[in-house]
């Protein structure tokens, strides 16, 4: 193949970091239309290119499918702009605002070049810019991801750096109250399970992630789960005696040897 | 390019149908006049949505993975919720009831203005209508015929205001078109 239409776009378009699994970019499908992000899941050189190209067909398959679950059920996630399996390609909405970890206290250290755009003004919250609380932060978490829950999409890896807030200038709000909007991305590790054992790690999985990424964390994760209580409703229970199991063993189930 | 209103959608039905069923080297000049993309606009939620439609049309016309004939009947196909290509024609094609029609044609990147306008004089003498601005397109969506192929009636009922639910849909709607080459 001498030029392909996916690669055109990806010259065209920004860099914007990069992972082991994909690269992230910028890019607009037409001129005037509004940017989409892009995660292009490169070729692996180290697997088999056969192996490789179901792997990443079948992964940009799976976070497809999740992020319209998610779109169909009203949780917050980004729309679907454009999908490539063959190139591994996977356009999104592009959100304007700034991920959850960066807001809260402790999240912003050792981050360097990603920091340009926003001059530290020391000591100042940067929440205040987003008009909410951190526990009206938590609050919006625990709902989000019960309401994720409650359509048996699981995550898979919840972290502080996995959940943004809209900025207020781009949001539109059909409320006047709501100054911003929590938003879930990176379903690359996601999956469909109607068992209380995934739900508790997926939410085990983000209290490592908030202890060992904000400091003083117990309480703030204590409002995520109240939050999350409420939303989920009656499964509560069942997932809360489950979560204090998973603590006391750790993510894996069998743990042997 | 938008028409509405649109007088003669039977007749258009009609010729698209003539000249696929006629075999013969005669009909070519028949087929090359109405060889577009006729999508009825009602269904269209928003220009990202039929722009979605397009681009997804033509990455499988780049790729050879066209799963209908022609790039053209590839951009209803992705339109339709469904992998039922029948279904997608008769929902999102030209129909006898149609009152305004999304034409489309796709070009070489290297077309001039010169062969644009040219397309636009052949797409008038198809269609009976005036052509207006893609800005009328919010005017004439039938959300609740949108909502229906979706299947997102309960969905909607959650939203309590219109605005609302009609921003959902068209998530929903451009979503699921972005995503057609990857759904179950």
């Amino acid at each position: 193949m001498t030029f392909s239409l996916s690669q055109n776009l990806i010259q065209s378009s920004l860099p914007i970091s990069q992972g082991a699994e994909a690269k992230v970019y910028k890019a607009q499908l037409t001129s005037g239309s509004p940017p989409i992000l892009l995660k292009y899941r490169f070729q692996k050189k180290y697997r088999h290119p056969t192996l490789d190209a179901n792997l990443t067909r079948s992964r940009i398959a799976g976070e497809a499918r999740a992020l319209l679950k998610c779109l169909r059920s009203g949780v917050n996630v980004p729309g679907i702009r454009m999908v490539d399996a063959t190139e591994g390609i996977l356009g999104i909405q592009w959100i304007e605002g700034q991920s959850v970890r960066k807001l809260l206290p402790g999240g912003a250290e050792d981050d360097g070049a990603d920091n340009v755009d926003s001059p530290d003004v020391e000591d100042s919250d940067p929440l205040t810019e987003y008009g909410v609380s951190v526990d009206e932060v938590m609050n919006l978490i625990g709902n989000e991801i019960a309401k994720m829950h409650r359509v048996d999409v699981i995550h898979g890896d919840l972290t502080t750096s996995n959940m943004m807030l809209r900025h207020p200038k781009s949001f539109v709000p059909f409320n006047p109250n709501v100054t911003t909007e929590l938003v879930l991305i990176d379903f690359g590790l996601s999956y469909q399970s109607t068992l209380t054992e995934d739900k508790a790690v997926d939410l085990y999985v983000l209290e490592r992630a908030f202890s060992s990424t904000h400091p003083d964390s117990e309480p703030m994760f204590a409002k995520v789960l109240i939050a999350y209580a409420e939303t989920i409703g009656k499964d509560w229970v069942a997932i809360k005696n489950r979560l204090d199991d998973v603590r006391l063993r750790g993510r894996k189930r069998s743990m042997v040897g | 390019m938008l028409f509405y209103p649109v007088s003669n959608p039977a007749k258009i039905k009609q010729r698209i149908i003539d000249a696929a069923k006629s075999k013969a080297h005669e009909a070519d000049e028949e087929r090359e006049a109405v060889n577009f993309s006729f999508i009825d606009a009602s269904l269209i939620t928003s220009r990202l949505h039929l722009e979605t439609a397009i681009n997804q049309a033509i990455l499988a016309e780049s790729q050879g993975s066209l799963r209908t004939k022609t790039v053209h009947s590839e951009i209803l196909f992705a339109l339709n919720p469904t992998n039922n290509i029948t279904e997608a024609i008769r929902r999102y094609g030209v129909s006898d009831t149609t009152k305004a029609l999304c034409v489309v044609q796709i070009m070489n990147s290297s077309a001039t203005t010169a062969s644009i306008s040219d397309v636009e004089i052949k797409m008038k003498k198809v269609v009976n209508g005036s052509i207006v601005s893609f800005d009328e397109l919010a005017k004439l969506t039938d959300w609740n015929t949108v909502e229906k192929y979706h299947k997102l009636g309960n969905e909607v009922k959650e939203k309590r205001d219109a605005q609302r639910a009609r921003a959902f849909i068209d998530n929903v709607a451009v979503s699921s078109v972005a995503m057609k080459s990857v759904m179950q």
